[in-house]
């Protein structure tokens, strides 16, 4: 073999298959990002390699091969801007650590707002971003179309563009490479990743996770972490754990790919659109949740149909361009759109990263760093700390929204 | 051009003949060709440039299934010239090319594959990370194929959109369909029949038989017939040109239809609720892999075979055909028939042909080889010849050609059935997929079930018919046994080989399995080196099955071939499931006529007239501004010093009333609602279970247990549940009516306000008899009843009339003439928001949000603590909250900083941290400086505080201070509401 052969061409297994142990010292059920990369942090950074990632049906299953890739860091409240502004800053980072090409495109984003209020908004996400040295500006509807050429500023659409808040730190990264780069990373450091292993119970003693029951027999472990994006309530249910947790369907869908025209992330919470354009030239783009709490990702024409609507009014260009796909996922949503970041609360050795909504994505290589940490020495880093779940006991509320999320019945 | 003899199969008009042009250059067509057709007659051999070698491609299908027929026509990209109809005038170009497509300037491309392994990308081009980003930049400039126009808006016709109800919805408008569709009309149901090709028939449609001839036996006659059967049945209503786009659930079928010029519009989009489905939308052609199998001049059986009967167009000078199935020999009998030279068919299956067709190539004079498949096509730019190859042997033989017909055999179309829910497994048997669960009251039938023997397609067809109208209650017994009968005897779906690949893949650099995004055999090898062993991963990691033509070039091989390089059993193999869209619509045709659904008060013209400024609020329209502006100095001062009209109509208006009418309202609203007086306006507020505030507004009684209650707007609609939800386990009696719609609003405030309203009642408005926060039914006008509330959100005297709202313009005239001497004036949202403002009354959602509770927003004295009987919404939290430390509270700003007055959301900041935000500021000219509302943390709170500001605003960090003061700026002791 030639030295000058490139690595790119050889072809080894990017994560090894390893027989399943009967003792870990932690499982991460859940092979999504959040999970490898936990237990890729956990085996580089703190030396844990006796680390299992069990995932009932393939990496990257769930949410983190569902989602639409939008990285950003301009979040409403402090506390979540440190987390998603180290957490943007990590991608370039991991790309070189990885050695695995997480085509990170910091093509910036830009979300529109359509009232008045809706502008105050985006001045609170601005000054707060900026004051923790993250770039986010407010612009006129001109300097909006002068960044997003395809968008229509005029009076006609039903909700007439007001303002922008352009965030040029964000963009895009290509969602399966961070589940096959981080799988890639975690095997090299020793983890073991299991697919087709569905946990179906948990094991306790005295107040101590003990193991897990899963289709292939009982696994042992010290530490457990729940990392299973929407079906982290399910996984919670097992030790009788409730979360303020809703599980709702979200669906997104592809067009045909055109030559690159849209070449920033647009959004708009009044249509509730978000868009891109992927590196194939398809325009990806994600829809508002189903309002009913339910664990399947079935999709419907009612969003079909919606998303056409929405994009099509605010971006006429789109009229003849087709849709080619449209999938569904699930979003753990929590009341104040911030996730439960947690361990040792119920049972010593229970670790919990769940409750994530639609910001599952952009975040899951930081918060499995900090994951990581936290399992490793028993300790909640202290950017993790605002996220514990007895927030919720006592009516602390994080504030992402102004108004609390509520689903049912009513709402 | 170069036309074959006419035969009745042909759905042109060689009468009519159509101009367009190819890339610039003129051609010429046929009324009734679709753009593929007669691109091919006119010898266009090379349609565009691939995804990511751009290697050049023809025409491989006619049915709109891939990548390599989407042209550009007038400049909209990525139309199918498969199925597009051509018209006169079209402007077709090719897509994804620099130059002519058939020399493109990125064909080098095409020879870098050796650097281009399977998702190479993904493992190249980061580092350094600075070069990174330019890499991306030259990838996404390469990538996508048709180009978009952002300076357009789009195709500017008009879209319809119908919404049907079937008892049976059938799929599919073939021998299969069409008889089902028949059983179940005959069976007195309501059918819709929904077929993507613009006639009936499928694909019996350009079968004349073996004779060639159309005799009366010939299967093209025969879907002729069965077309006239349906057409003439009252009970079934075709739609011809209408792809479906997907089911969904609870039996929803939705599609569109292309129409003719005739139509008044330019597609339809269509939703059909159908109680039964029956799927017979037939099969696909399996591609077969082998060397340079994209070549221009590589084609389906299906299109040659169309491209001959159909539009009369000679496929090729000399066709070589390398089958999987009996179709493709007649096919190439068929070719043969009408004097295309075909030297040579080889066939995949060693044994298991229909013996008259071996006769008949025999007598025919071309050379059957079976067990032979294609292994390499010969040329570059185009089909010269192909290298044909013995399966499992050492032969190799080459014929010179321009086309190369080349299949695997057929797989089901799983499209529709598989959106519908229905489950599939690989058959060692048919080498393919065969249906393994459906789903309840959808049936499938015909070619869909892998059968071929045309009397099995229709009685399938007749027996789902049957089953789909004995599912919607239709009494069919005696017939539904017979048809079961008649099924069980059939032979079932043939054997088939499951061969996927040609005998020299291994060799070949170029063997592809997706053509939409240049997949290759090799690029499945490397996928399941590299550990995607997956099908789900592979399909990712290596794009298959991820184009343009979604499920169905690729098809079953990617799973199937992934099988064999794994050396795993055929039988492991499992369908992916197919997403929707099933034929993709443009946006343009689902969006539909997209229109603008809001409510509008019943003073939205007189408001529009007087020159408001609307902006949505919730599901309204409103005049937020009432000139340029936006400030609203002059309408503030008008309401300040004058007197003012405000129309408030989407303001919530519930009447609730019955013996539990007082206990939901104690559930409910914050306040002790027993105090609530006759005569008398009350007001509470509803918090939410964790003690945010929700809504406020008045309560009145009306009568005996009856109240007459308003909400903030938005929370109108939502009101009714809220009062249900929360007392749902209760058994209360009360009624609750929203009577939001049913009356309007009118605002009059100001020093003025009651000289005005003197004017147009007689009842007694002075101080005593009608005071402050009181409630009085006046008549207004010529008798008109309205209630009439003495409030004061905006701080001065004022009224609030509600009256029926188709008084709403009679009475709100009568205000307008009677203030017109005293300079009354409109006044729009964004005046009432600065005006409660200066009160320091708070909006929810501006000055209240999640973080904080009734208790934070200085609203506690609301709180009737001492009620714990009524499990008052949100008490518990309230309690819980109230002692607790850190919690952010709403404080009133003094700006000290005359220059500037930082905007709504900018933050206040104790050194590198947080501590709160503004929420609202404003000049006012009443009190001469700018004030403002906030919520920081409490240690901030106290009157007096200097308060650090910071803002970034354009692109600069700007700090300033406020002093904190209490929130009531403006008449702090309401002594102008009182007047």
């Amino acid at each position: 073999m030639s030295v000058f052969r490139p690595g790119f061409l050889e072809l080894g297994r990017l994560w090894e298959t390893k027989p399943l142990e009967r003792n870990y010292e932690v499982v991460i059920v859940g092979g999504g990002i959040h999970g490898l990369a936990t237990a890729y942090y956990l085996a580089k950074e703190h030396g844990i390699r006796d680390v299992a990632v069990l995932e009932r049906e393939y990496i990257g299953f769930g949410g983190s091969g569902r989602n639409t890739a939008i990285v950003r860091a301009n979040q409403r409240t402090q506390e979540n801007v440190r987390l998603y502004d180290e957490g943007l800053k990590l991608w370039p980072v991991l790309t070189d650590e990885l050695d695995f090409n997480l085509m990170f495109y910091n093509c910036g984003n830009l979300n529109l707002a359509h009232s008045e209020a809706a502008v105050s908004s985006f001045r609170l996400a601005i000054n707060t971003a900026n004051f923790y040295g993250v770039r986010s500006e407010l612009l006129d509807p001109q300097q909006c179309k002068e960044v997003v050429p395809a968008l229509d500023i005029s009076d006609r659409p039903k909700h007439p563009i007001q303002a922008g808040m352009y965030h040029p730190p964000g963009g895009v990264v290509r969602h399966d490479a961070v589940v096959w780069g981080l799988a890639k990373g975690a095997s090299a450091h020793g983890v073991a990743i299991h697919q087709g292993v569905g946990v179906e119970g948990i094991d306790v003693d005295g107040g101590r996770i003990t193991g897990v029951r899963t289709s292939e027999g009982r696994i042992g472990c010290d530490k457990l972490g729940i990392m299973a994006g929407g079906y982290g309530t399910a996984v919670c249910a097992m030790l009788d754990i409730e979360l303020p947790v809703n599980p709702l369907t979200i669906q997104a869908m592809v067009t045909q790919p055109l030559k690159p025209f849209l070449h920033h992330v647009v959004s708009s919470g009044a249509y509730h659109v978000y868009a891109n354009q992927t590196l194939k030239g398809e325009i990806a783009t994600g829809a508002h949740m189903d309002p009913q709490v339910n664990y399947t990702t079935d999709v419907t024409a009612y969003y079909f149909k919606h998303q056409a609507e929405a994009l099509t009014d605010f971006m006429p260009c789109l009229k003849d361009v087709r849709f080619l796909r449209i999938w569904a996922g699930l979003a753990d949503m929590t009341p104040d759109m911030a996730p439960i970041l947690d361990g040792n609360f119920a049972y010593d050795g229970l670790y919990l990263d769940v409750g994530w909504g639609y910001f599952g994505f952009k975040s899951g290589p930081i918060t499995g760093k900090y994951m990581a940490d936290f399992i490793a020495r028993e300790e909640a880093p202290e950017i993790l700390r605002p996220f514990a779940l007895r927030r919720f006991l006592e009516n602390r509320y994080m504030g992402e929204t102004a108004t609390a999320m509520k689903y049912g019945q009513w709402d | 051009m170069t036309r074959l003899p006419r035969s009745s199969a042909l759905r042109i008009d060689t009468d009519r003949r159509l101009r367009f042009s190819w890339c610039g250059s003129a051609r010429a067509g046929y009324e009734g060709d679709t753009v593929a057709s007669a691109l091919w007659s006119s010898g266009v051999r090379t349609f565009g440039r691939s995804f990511e070698y751009h290697r050049p491609r023809g025409l491989y299908d006619l049915e709109g299934e891939g990548a390599s027929q989407l042209v550009s026509i007038d400049g909209v990209p990525n139309q199918s010239a498969g199925t597009t109809l051509l018209r006169e005038g079209m402007a077709v170009a090719a897509q994804n090319v620099r130059g002519d497509p058939r020399s493109d300037a990125f064909g080098f491309l095409d020879r870098l594959d050796r650097w281009m392994p399977a998702g190479f990308y993904y493992r190249v081009f980061h580092r350094p990370h600075a070069a990174a980003h330019f890499v991306h930049n030259r990838m996404r400039a390469m990538a996508g194929l048709g180009i978009l126009d952002v300076s357009t808006s789009g195709d500017p016709g008009r879209r319809e959109e119908i919404f049907l109800n079937a008892d049976v919805a059938v799929i599919g408008g073939g021998a299969a369909g069409m008889r089902a569709a028949l059983a179940a009309a005959g069976a007195g149901t309501r059918v819709c029949l929904f077929e993507r090709r613009p006639w009936l028939g499928g694909h019996l449609d350009w079968r004349l038989g073996l004779e060639g001839a159309d005799g009366p036996d010939s299967p093209r006659a025969r879907g002729r017939a069965l077309a006239e059967h349906v057409g003439s049945d009252a009970r079934i209503r075709v739609f011809t040109s209408a792809p479906v786009t997907g089911i969904w659930g609870e039996n929803l079928v939705t599609g569109f239809q292309r129409v003719g010029a005739a139509d008044p519009f330019v597609e339809r989009h269509w939703e059909c609720r159908a109680r039964t489905i029956v799927v017979a939308t037939g099969a696909l052609e399996r591609p077969l892999v082998f060397n340079h199998n994209d070549r221009p001049g590589v084609m389906q059986a299906d299109t040659a075979w169309r491209l001959a009967r159909t539009y009369g167009v000679s496929p090729g000078a000399v066709v070589v055909f390398s089958a999987g199935d009996d179709l493709a020999l007649e096919a190439a009998l068929d070719l043969l028939s009408l004097g295309v030279d075909v030297p040579a068919i080889a066939d995949s299956r060693p044994e298991g042909q229909d013996p008259e067709l071996v006769s008949r190539i025999a007598e025919s004079g071309a050379e059957l080889l079976t067990g032979w498949a294609a292994s390499q096509v010969v040329g570059r730019r185009v089909v010269r010849g192909v290298q044909l190859a013995e399966i499992g042997g050492s032969t190799r033989r080459e014929f010179p050609c321009d086309v190369v017909v080349a299949n695997a055999g057929r797989q089901p179309d799983i499209g529709a059935l598989s959106c519908a829910g229905a489950r599939f497994r690989h058959s060692t048997h048919t080498g393919s997929f065969e249906l393994a669960s459906l789903p309840s009251d959808v049936f499938a039938a015909g070619r869909v079930l892998g059968l071929t023997d045309s009397v099995e397609i229709e009685a399938t067809g007749t027996l789902a018919g049957l089953e789909a109208a004995s599912a919607c209650g239709a009494s069919v017994s005696g017939t539904l046994a017979a048809a079961r009968a008649e099924v069980a005897e059939g032979a079932g779906a043939p054997p088939g080989t499951g061969i996927v690949r040609g005998p020299d893949i291994g060799e070949g650099r170029k063997a592809f399995l997706d053509y939409d995004e240049d997949g290759t055999w090799k690029n499945a090898v490397q996928c399941a080196a590299l550990g995607f062993d997956v099908p789900e991963l592979a399909k990712r990691f290596g794009n298959f099955g991820l184009g343009p033509g979604q499920y169905r070039v690729p098809g079953q091989n990617v799973a199937m071939a992934m099988a064999e390089i794994e050396g795993r059993p055929a039988s492991d193999v499992a369908s992916t499931t197919v997403r929707p869209p099933i034929i993709p619509p443009s946006l343009a045709t689902l969006a539909g006529p997209n229109h603008d659904v809001h409510k509008r008060t019943p003073l939205h013209e007189d408001q529009a007239a007087r020159g408001g400024v609307f902006r949505r609020a919730g599901a309204w329209k409103r005049a937020r501004y009432f000139s340029a502006d936006y400030t609203c100095r002059e309408e503030i001062r008008n309401v300040r010093e004058n007197v003012g009209l405000l129309d408030s109509s989407p303001l919530g208006k519930f009447r609730i009333w019955g013996p539990h009418a007082l206990h939901a309202l104690q559930r409910v609203y914050i306040s002790d609602m027993r105090k609530a007086t006759r005569g008398r306006c009350k007001y509470s507020a509803m918090c939410n279970d964790t003690g945010n505030v929700v809504d406020d507004g008045v309560v009145i009684p009306v009568g005996e247990d009856d109240y007459y209650f308003t909400t903030s707007s938005n929370r109108a609609g939502s009101t009714v549940e809220w009062f249900r939800y929360h007392t749902r386990y209760d058994g209360w009696d009360y009624n609750l009516l929203n009577l939001t719609d049913a009356l309007a609003s009118i605002n009059l405030a100001g020093p003025e306000a009651r000289a005005v309203l003197e004017r147009v009642t007689d009842a007694d408005l002075s101080n005593d008899a009608f005071p402050y926060l009181g409630y009085r039914v006046i008549p207004v006008g010529d008798g008109v009843e309205a209630r009439c509330m003495r409030l004061g959100f905006v701080g001065e005297l004022s009224y609030e009339l509600h009256v029926g709202a188709s008084y709403a313009q009679y009475a709100w005239d009568l205000l307008w003439d009677a203030g017109a001497e005293l300079g009354i004036r409109p006044f729009g949202l964004e005046a009432q928001y600065c005006m409660r403002a200066e009160k320091g009354h708070v909006i929810i959602g501006a000055e209240s949000e999640q973080r904080v509770t009734l208790l934070d927003i200085g609203m506690g004295w609301l709180w009737d603590r001492s009620d714990t009987a009524s499990k008052k919404v949100g008490a518990p939290a309230l309690r819980a909250c109230e002692e607790q430390d850190g919690r952010l509270e709403l404080v009133g700003l003094r700006i000290d900083d005359a220059g500037h007055r930082p905007e709504d959301g900018a933050i206040v900041v104790d050194g590198d941290r947080i501590a709160g935000y503004v929420c609202t500021t404003r000049v006012s000219g009443a009190l001469g400086y700018q004030y403002g509302l906030a919520l920081v943390e409490e240690g901030f709170a106290v009157e007096g505080t200097t308060l650090s500001i910071y803002e970034h605003l354009r692109s600069d960090d700007v700090r300033t201070s406020a002093t904190v003061v209490p929130p009531h700026f403006y008449d702090p002791k309401g002594e102008r509401l009182r007047v």
